[in-house]
């Protein structure tokens, strides 16, 4: 395959940041088609157009997902790119693998495909880009039966799901992320590989507030730690804090002298609900107002953790700007304890899960996340749904509309009256 | 379910080798039975294409069903 010209493309070498103009020249000499890609995407630029199609009958046998097939439209021009498929792997909860692992599938890829991988993609997943239909089917053969690795989601099936590093290596963890997304991947196997919905549906996993995998701005059903009694205190070391002895954020800003720690400034005054201050040497918290934005405890971690009373609050809805803007993920479920069962299932959180997929699956329109069949049906026929009783959280705004649409159930005898009894008393 | 298994089974392979459209989402099969749970006809969908007689079509963003060589890839586009 020839050499393209990409005089557009060499000017993204001349940053002083790397360059994946300059990985794919270096990739090219091992694999010519690497030159394709270059030449196609400064076609692209040119014409201010991709010039990649994607969509088809590909995949491996038994699979509905996996693999994205990818094709493009100038292939007389470039006809090493003109089959590009990409290929997800489900990557290990919190992308804990070994190096050996990584130079396996590396190996592979080279074999079978470009050479070219995404790590990782936005649903975590080890992103495979560029092979032909032919390589699809040994690839997949060696990747099961060698290296023990199983391919992602995609297309209108379950995502794969991803979780943070939780318990394994953060203090933070209010519940084990870990097992919780392994336990589920492994239960939800038939979702993951076959479509199931109207639309694609992705589980995160945070064990605190914090939210490092960004649960509740991408997921549809968003599992965050959290705790339901007091954040728990260590009055010496907020004293440490104030003399200066400990450096706050665990000094993850300390890049700067930002002057002596204030504990008003930095901590009481940022707290968004207030409600938190100083009596004397002694730091208080009233924690029926703590909103679980993790502040104080990110600024102060010697001398705060998390509640001991520890589960999950699950929201659900998140979703990307496609239809009607990007939403967050809506608290649904206010408080769950996230533990196995005797047989080792997660079986209060499959219930929640199994609740909306039943209704979504009926109600979801094709392409809808289930994100936007709440938005379009309105969140109180959800919480219906869903059997969770609507609290004061639930609530986006005070209500402009002055009529209140009663349930037949909740007025007294019901919808069904005798209108001349009514009117003796009442319409005279 | 008012189908047998089979029945659905049939059903949907019908509307998929002879219906208007060549590409169908899954709700589009859920009338072949209207008593069938949507789980019910999603695993008769998926047994269709294992069974070798439908084939899955991806967008890579959502996934539809086609009867076995009804679907086009882009390629053929």
């Amino acid at each position: 395959m020839p050499k393209h010209d990409t005089p557009l493309l060499d000017e993204l070498e001349k940053g002083p940041w790397p360059s994946f103009v300059t990985d794919l020249k270096r990739q090219a000499e091992k694999k010519p088609e690497c030159f394709d890609i270059l030449g196609q995407l400064e076609l692209s630029f040119r014409d201010k157009i991709t010039h990649w199609k994607h969509g088809g009958i590909v995949g491996v046998f038994g699979y509905g997902g996996g693999i994205v097939g990818r094709y493009s439209d100038v292939p007389e021009r470039f006809p090493g790119v003109a089959h590009f498929h990409t290929v997800r792997l489900n990557q290990p909860s919190s992308k804990f693998y070994s190096s050996a692992k990584l130079r396996d599938i590396c190996n592979l890829w080279e074999k079978y495909g470009s050479g070219m991988t995404n790590m990782h993609g936005s649903t975590g997943d080890l992103v495979l880009l560029g092979t032909t239909t032919p390589n699809l089917e040994p690839l997949f053969y060696e990747l099961t039966h060698n290296l023990n690795q199983d391919l992602g989601g995609s297309g209108s099936n379950l995502r794969t799901p991803e979780c943070c590093l939780g318990r394994a290596r953060c203090e933070w963890g209010c519940y084990d992320t870990q097992d919780l997304c392994h336990t589920l991947t492994m239960h939800y196997q038939d979702e993951i590989h076959r479509p199931a919905f109207p639309y694609k549906f992705k589980f995160k996993f945070s064990g605190c507030p914090n939210d490092c995998v960004a649960a509740i701005a991408r997921s549809d059903f968003a599992v965050i730690g959290t705790w339901r009694d007091d954040i728990r205190i260590d009055q010496a070391a907020v004293q440490g804090y104030i003399k200066g002895e400990f450096i706050p954020n665990a000094g993850a800003h300390s890049g700067k002298d930002w002057g002596k720690f204030d504990i008003k400034k930095e901590v009481l005054d940022l707290c968004p609900t207030e409600c938190m201050w100083m009596e004397g040497d002694t730091l208080k918290i009233d924690n029926s107002e703590c909103t679980r934005c993790m502040h104080c405890i990110n600024v102060m971690p010697r001398a705060l953790r998390p509640g001991a009373k520890q589960g999950a609050t699950i929201c659900v809805g998140a979703k990307a700007p496609i239809l009607d803007g990007a939403q967050f993920a809506t608290m649904t479920i206010p408080f769950i304890e996230v533990k196995k069962n005797e047989d080792g299932e997660f079986a209060e959180v499959v219930e929640v899960i199994e609740k909306i997929w039943d209704w979504w699956m009926e109600v979801g329109k094709n392409r809808e996340r289930v994100g936007e069949t709440i938005m379009r049906v309105g969140l109180p026929t959800f919480l219906k749904v869903m059997e969770v009783t609507p609290t004061p959280q639930h609530v986006k705004e005070p209500r402009s509309n002055p009529y209140v649409f009663w349930q037949e159930d909740e007025v007294e005898g019901g919808f069904e009256r005798d209108v001349k009894e009514f009117r003796k008393r009442n319409a005279q | 379910m008012a189908l047998s298994k089979d029945e659905l089974k049939a059903a949907i392979l019908e509307k998929a080798l002879n219906g208007p459209k060549a590409q169908l989402y899954v709700k589009d099969f859920y009338a072949c039975d209207p008593e069938a749970g949507p789980r019910d006809v999603k695993n008769a969908a998926n047994d269709l294409v294992k069974e070798g007689k439908m084939d899955f079509w991806s967008s890579g963003s959502t996934t539809m069903y086609a009867a076995k060589g009804r679907a086009k890839d882009e390629e053929h586009r």
